[in-house]
């Protein structure tokens, strides 16, 4: 199992967008890939949860080596909350309904595209740390809204 | 947003952040990426190929009943 890597995120990216697959970076990796230095062992992706979305998904995940029976492909398709995967060339987790986050469609108006990467601003990255309230998001999220601070200034 | 306003902000970013912070952006994303991501075994969490939840209330439950605290997925 490859540990994930900008080769891998690539893969992701171009995958998706081979197949219409509509996705965001949410959470650390999101973070990451917007400059926030720190480590995680996730690479997430928030899902827009809708038949044609899900097929697409489970083509470019195909695409990308995870071996995905029908069985798991009916449960995708269909919009789980959450799917763990770790039956493919990397450890992806597929998230159709992150706490914080009321509509995929406002996250995706929000987005920060970076180098082609589709990524959840870090105000919906944050809301969904707060809303999750777990020990491990409680732990980060200082440093992630003084980022957030250093972001904006970066920006503008 | 003028310099002042800028200097302002970065003010009140503990020093340390800021200088990890700086550090970053002069970095590549690929070369971020490589620092970033790390790949250690977390027990249970890891034991499975695929895992679903209907919800994110059913992921959670899961969580804080099989996953070690130290993990930091449970409750606070």
């Amino acid at each position: 199992m490859a540990t994930f890597e900008y080769k891998q995120a690539e893969e992701v990216r171009d995958a998706f967008e081979r197949h219409g697959c509509r996705y965001l970076f949410i959470g650390k990796s999101g973070a990451i890939l917007l400059g926030f230095p720190d480590t995680t062992q996730d690479a997430d992706v928030f899902v827009e949860k809708s038949t044609k979305n899900g097929e697409a998904l489970v083509a470019g995940l195909r695409d990308m080596g995870f071996t995905v029976t029908d069985e798991q492909a009916v449960e995708i398709k269909r919009g789980k909350d959450f799917v763990q995967l770790k039956n493919g060339p990397f450890d992806l987790d597929l998230i159709f309904a992150p706490d914080g986050i009321e509509k995929f469609e406002d996250a995706w108006q929000r987005r920060v595209d970076v180098q082609g990467f589709h990524v959840c601003n870090l105000d919906d990255i944050i809301a969904s740390k707060v809303a999750s309230n777990r020990p491990k998001d409680r732990e980060s999220l200082p440093r992630l809204i003084s980022f957030r601070e250093y972001w904006r200034t970066y920006l503008k | 947003m003028n310099e002042e306003e800028r200097q302002e902000i970065l003010k009140r970013i503990p020093p340390d952040w800021l200088a990890e912070f700086e550090a970053a952006a002069r970095r590549p994303l690929e070369q971020r990426m490589k620092y970033a991501f790390i790949k250690t075994y977390r027990p249970v969490m890891d034991d499975a190929k695929y895992r679903s939840f209907d919800t994110m209330k059913e992921y959670r439950e899961w969580c804080r009943r099989e996953l070690p605290d130290w993990l930091g997925y449970g409750d606070l």
